[in-house]
């Protein structure tokens, strides 16, 4: 036992299979002490705000302290991000139709494109060829321009009676210190369609899919377990019957049945442990498959016969003989019914058949939501991408450990 | 022969039997869970309705088409005779197009995305899974690692990553639909250019998934294989090594077989959640769309339909597998 | 005196395990058999006459690798040649195999005429395949086979019928000295009468000029061999005659083994029965001195520090112990 067990740890496979396993259950543990707010608190009074650091205007204007900075590429920045790349590319038609050569326009170069405007740009001239709207724009956006070019900072004034008081003013060599701004948040993954922290929400719907991954797994290990014990063990119409009905639900997709029953309860009723317990029976068939064999392969094993010449009962031979033979396929079979149930949970709820609920978020929930509200065509990455990568990390992790195990217990699959 | 054809008929009369079972779990399950399903359907027909002598009405006539008022026996053979003259009833989400007719023109789309790249991935799979297994070394170290990850992928997480790059970020394929939207079907160049071109990125969804498991498997059963016997008496009577590692491949791909036929169920449910992805007009969008609307109607006719389908190809399968095999005639025969 | 047939000399293989050790499973074994005579080569499991039966092919691939030793067939020194050579010419012309279980040996997917076709074209590319359809009729025939079986596949044959059918395909190119490894252990009585049966009618037809017996069952190979060699980790440690080896062995291993089978033969029926205590040791960290001294009743402190080689004795044979013939048969007659 404990040389098998130090050969598998030995496993490269199984060494990375377990360490992600672990790493995900850490993370799964810990990371409720650091930021213990509720998974599904609504923050974000929008959809698909971005990851970063968020920090509080007003905190950031008003209370933190100010410091200065004379820092040389900050106004260069500061224009380039105000400085649209559409409004970039009608500068360059502007300038272009004027009659500046394309090789000295480069839009990228902030300062140089706003030098070249500066030169070039004319309000009184009448372009040929341009209409009269579009002349307004430019017109609009050269004033645009200059006032970014001389931003004297901005005036904080407070209205008492519809007259204004200044009562600060912000400097453009201004600067805060984020760790003294009182209220920041930092959303890693940015938030949902809902406006809910992902990070916080994926630990949580990773702790919920594995839950449900547990709870499906150990029901189908059982109940395959018992009916492969009884169908190779004890054998005649028993095995016949059993094994009739394993084939049937072996070549019928178990996503259908899944399908037709989560269809069929209401919704309310759908929390994540009924589709867990749902999941669990109707995925058994695999496992009473592999154990029959396995148990109709010891069946007659001397062992076995010296425990039945010996009158000892069937439960204590099963018990005694058999189980701790096929110990190590049922625990096979039951990291591999793990990965497939969060699989599973993940495909019904993307098909809109998931647990309904509002209380916990689970995997394929996540992704449903992402899916719902088009975050992949929009781009919103952090909504789906993450619950991608957490399933594939679950069900890769468990099939590496399993790959690593079955290499050691069926030493033909070595080298 | 003879052994041949008795594993023939043995395999029809179990199509005959998973096609009945199939009938009786899509009757039953939505029968005996809580709640009525004809109830169902007329509150969702009678949405906006005001009188209820209409909706007495719509009830009545669903009660009649589904015989909700007979002994369940009587309702199940009314279901079968239902489904055998093609009559599923309306659709509510597309009302009042027929199911059967929604159907139709899912089904080929399914049929004529999935089966070619599950052929596709499955002919890939194995011979990459053939060549790890006997070269061993680097490859066989880096393809393992990769085929476990790639297999386990959720089919749907493939489809996402794949529209996201190729679609959104690169354009070079559209993000959603069988065809251009504004095209109508036709049997011009242009609109088949437009299919093959929404055709790409689901269609290699599927495949890469499908070779992820397939190498794996067939990894093992060739592994196995080169271990076995007649290769060492083989080469022990001096024959090549390129002809002995045919036999292995040959011998290890047949199995592989009836692996795909027991498999075909398990892939095809992970296709279709694939399809939601694209939009593809196939049955699984129509499934999502009728589970969204509370189409129930529809809803049992895709599933059933699939069942269908996956006993059918899981029957051609294995008639297939038999006729290629000969220790399959040979166990037959004894 | 007849002709040499196969001449091994010091051949010694080693096996490369997936944590790249190497294990020596057959271990400085030298040996001869001469035209028309009948080798036997005896041991528990594991002692490595199996691993024997495949390094004397002369052709070897992983995790069976080749350290030194010559193999000479017929004058022919073939350790010298390039595998493909071995493959080409030597491979089932000079020297042929029979596997310990004829059930899997052979491709159940190809008919038993397609892989004969195979073998013969593997060393005749040009050959027609009438041709060899003809040729493989007489030889089964010839043989007490029928000629139905080329056309059926291996997965539709009896196991006696497959394992006499996986003779027949052995001998097919009529080698010079074959090599049975335990031909007849996973058969049933009235199968392995027939089998052995066909191994002798083989010599007595002159389709084979000699033959290496490789089985666990000594009463066997005392029925069927002329001569016995006894194995025990990787090593010969005696051999002999098969009167002498049975009935009067010198090494205390080989006296363990024949004392723990029965022998149908009047005068041995009556001693004791006994098992050898003890496993045999494992070959990745070989024991210095006499491999078996671990398990031995008569060893002394020098067996374990001193190599052994084999000694002669009276009688043209020869054994691997620190002791005197006479010592050791005063042993032996003490008990």
């Amino acid at each position: 036992m404990r040389n098998t067990l130090k050969s598998i740890f030995k496993d490269g496979k199984f060494r990375l299979g377990f360490g992600i396993l672990v790493f995900l259950l850490l993370m799964i543990f810990l990371y409720p002490l650091f930021v213990p707010n509720p998974p599904l608190e609504i923050i974000g009074r929008g959809t698909f705000f971005p990851p970063g650091v968020y920090v509080s205007n007003l905190d950031s204007v008003s209370g933190a302290p100010i410091y200065s900075l004379t820092l040389a590429d900050a106004e260069a920045k500061r224009l380039a991000s105000k400085l649209s790349l559409e409004d970039r590319a009608e500068m360059k038609t502007y300038l272009l139709a004027v009659g500046v050569p394309e090789e000295q326009i480069n839009i990228e170069d902030t300062a140089a494109l706003l030098a070249l405007w500066a030169e070039k740009y004319d309000p009184k001239l009448n372009v040929k060829g341009m209409i009269f709207a579009k002349l307004q724009y430019y017109r609009r956006l050269n004033d645009k321009l200059v006032s970014l070019l001389d931003s004297e900072g901005l005036i904080l004034a407070r209205e008492t009676d519809g007259v204004l008081e200044k009562t600060g003013q912000v400097l453009p060599l201004d600067y805060v210190n984020i760790g003294e701004v009182s209220s920041v948040r930092v959303l890693p993954l940015g938030t949902d369609n809902f406006g809910r922290d992902v990070l916080t929400e994926l630990v949580k719907a990773t702790g919920v899919s594995l839950q449900i991954g547990l709870i499906a797994g150990s029901i189908a290990t059982a109940i395959g377990l018992v009916l492969g014990l009884i169908s190779g063990y004890v054998g005649g119409w028993l095995d016949d019957l059993i094994m009739f009905f394993t084939n049937l639900l072996i070549v019928i997709p178990s996503l259908i049945i899944l399908i037709l029953i989560s269809y069929s309860i209401s919704q309310s009723e759908r929390g994540p442990t009924t589709i867990a317990i749902v999941i669990g029976l109707t995925s058994w068939v695999w496992t009473t498959k592999a154990v029959r064999a396995q148990v109709i392969s010891l069946r007659n094993r001397d062992h076995v016969n010296l425990s039945k010449l010996s009158g000892h009962s069937t439960a204590s031979i099963i018990l005694r003989d058999i189980l701790p033979y096929i110990a190590s396929y049922v625990v096979m079979a039951f990291i591999l019914q793990i990965s497939s149930a969060i699989l599973a949970e993940a495909s019904l709820s993307i098909l809109g058949l998931g647990p309904k609920t509002t209380l916990v978020p689970t995997l394929g929930l996540m992704m449903n939501w992402a899916m719902i509200y088009q975050a992949h065509i929009l781009g919103k990455w952090w909504a789906y991408f993450p619950v991608i990568v957490v399933i594939a990390l679950i069900t890769f992790s468990m099939n590496l450990i399993n790959t690593s195990l079955d290499q050691i217990f069926n030493p033909a699959l070595r080298e | 022969m003879k052994g041949y054809w008795k594993y023939f008929r043995k395999k029809l009369l179990w199509l005959l039997i998973t096609t009945i079972f199939a009938f009786v779990l899509n009757f039953l399950l939505p029968t005996l869970m809580p709640g009525d399903p004809v109830a169902g359907i007329v509150s969702r027909l009678a949405q906006g309705m005001s009188t209820s002598t209409g909706v007495k009405e719509i009830y009545e006539n669903y009660a009649e088409q589904f015989g909700i008022n007979k002994p369940i026996i009587e309702q199940f053979f009314i279901y079968v005779r239902n489904v055998f003259r093609g009559e599923f009833g309306v659709s509510f989400t597309q009302y009042p197009r027929p199911v059967s007719d929604i159907i139709k023109s899912a089904v080929t789309w399914t049929i004529a995305l999935q089966l070619p790249a599950i052929i596709v991935g499955w002919i890939l799979g194995n011979t990459l899974g053939a060549v790890a297994a006997y070269r061993k070394g680097p490859f066989d170290k880096a393809l393992l690692p990769l085929s476990i990850l790639i297999s386990n992928f959720p089919a749907f997480g493939m489809a996402v990553i794949l529209l996201v790059i190729f679609a959104v970020r690169l354009r070079w394929f559209p993000t959603s639909g069988g065809y251009g939207f504004d095209m109508i079907p036709t049997l011009s160049w242009g609109f088949v250019a437009s299919v093959l071109h929404h055709y790409v990125l689901p269609f290699l969804s599927i495949v890469l998934i499908t070779i992820g498991g397939q190498a794996i498997g067939m990894r093992s059963m060739a592994i196995y294989e080169l271990n076995a016997d007649y290769v060492k008496y083989s080469r022990f009577m001096g024959i090549k090594d390129n002809q002995i590692v045919k036999y292995v491949f040959r011998n290890a791909m047949l199995p592989q077989l009836t692996g795909l036929a027991l498999s075909i169920g398990t892939m095809v449910g992970g296709s279709i959640v694939a399809e939601t992805i694209f939009s593809y007009p196939g049955l699984g969008t129509t499934i999502l769309s009728a589970i969204k609307g509370q189409d129930y109607p529809l809803v049992s006719a895709v599933t059933l339909i699939i069942t269908i389908m996956v006993l059918i190809v899981n029957f051609l399968v294995e008639v297939f597998y038999g006729f290629v095999d000969p220790r399959i005639r040979a166990t037959q025969a004894e | 005196m007849g002709k040499t047939i196969l001449k091994v000399d010091n051949l010694k293989t080693k096996y490369i395990t997936r944590y790249n050790e190497d294990v020596y499973a057959v271990n400085d074994v030298s040996l001869e058999v001469e035209e028309g005579k009948s080798l036997g080569i005896a041991g528990e499991s594991g002692c490595g006459k199996s691993t024997l039966a495949l390094s004397l092919m002369g052709y070897y691939f992983a995790p069976l690798h080749y350290v030194s030793g010559d193999i000479v067939i017929d004058g022919k020194n073939i350790s010298s040649l390039e595998p493909d050579a071995v493959r080409q010419s030597v491979l089932g012309q000079e020297i042929a195999y029979i596997p310990q279980s004829a059930m899997n040996a052979l491709n159940p997917t190809r008919k038993i005429i397609n892989f004969i076709e195979d073998v013969v074209l593997a060393h005749e590319p040009n050959s027609d395949k009438k041709e060899i359809r003809q040729l493989a009729e007489t030889r089964f025939e010839l043989l007490g086979l029928p000629k139905s079986v080329l056309d059926h596949y291996p997965v539709e044959l009896s196991g006696g019928m497959k394992q006499r059918t996986v003779i027949a395909i052995s001998v097919f190119l009529s080698p010079k000295i074959l090599i049975a490894d335990e031909p007849s252990s996973a058969l049933d009585v009235s199968s392995q009468k027939m089998v052995i049966k066909m191994l002798l009618d083989l010599m007595d037809r002159g389709l084979v000029k000699a033959m290496i017996f490789i089985t666990h069952e000594l009463p066997l190979l005392y029925n069927v061999t002329d001569d016995i060699m006894v194995m025990y980790a990787g090593q010969i440690v005696e051999k002999g005659t098969a009167r002498q080896t049975v009935f009067d062995p010198l090494h205390p291993y080989s006296k363990g083994l024949m004392g723990s089978i029965i022998v149908p033969e009047a005068g041995v029926r009556n001693s004791k029965l006994s098992s050898i205590p003890g496993v045999p040791p494992n070959l990745k960290h070989p024991p210095q001195g006499c491999q078996f001294a671990e398990r031995c009743k008569y060893v002394v402190e020098e067996c374990k520090t001193h190599e052994i080689s084999m000694r002669p004795a009276e009688g043209d044979r020869a054994y691997r112990c620190i002791f005197g013939e006479d010592v050791l048969r005063k042993a032996y007659n003490n008990g």
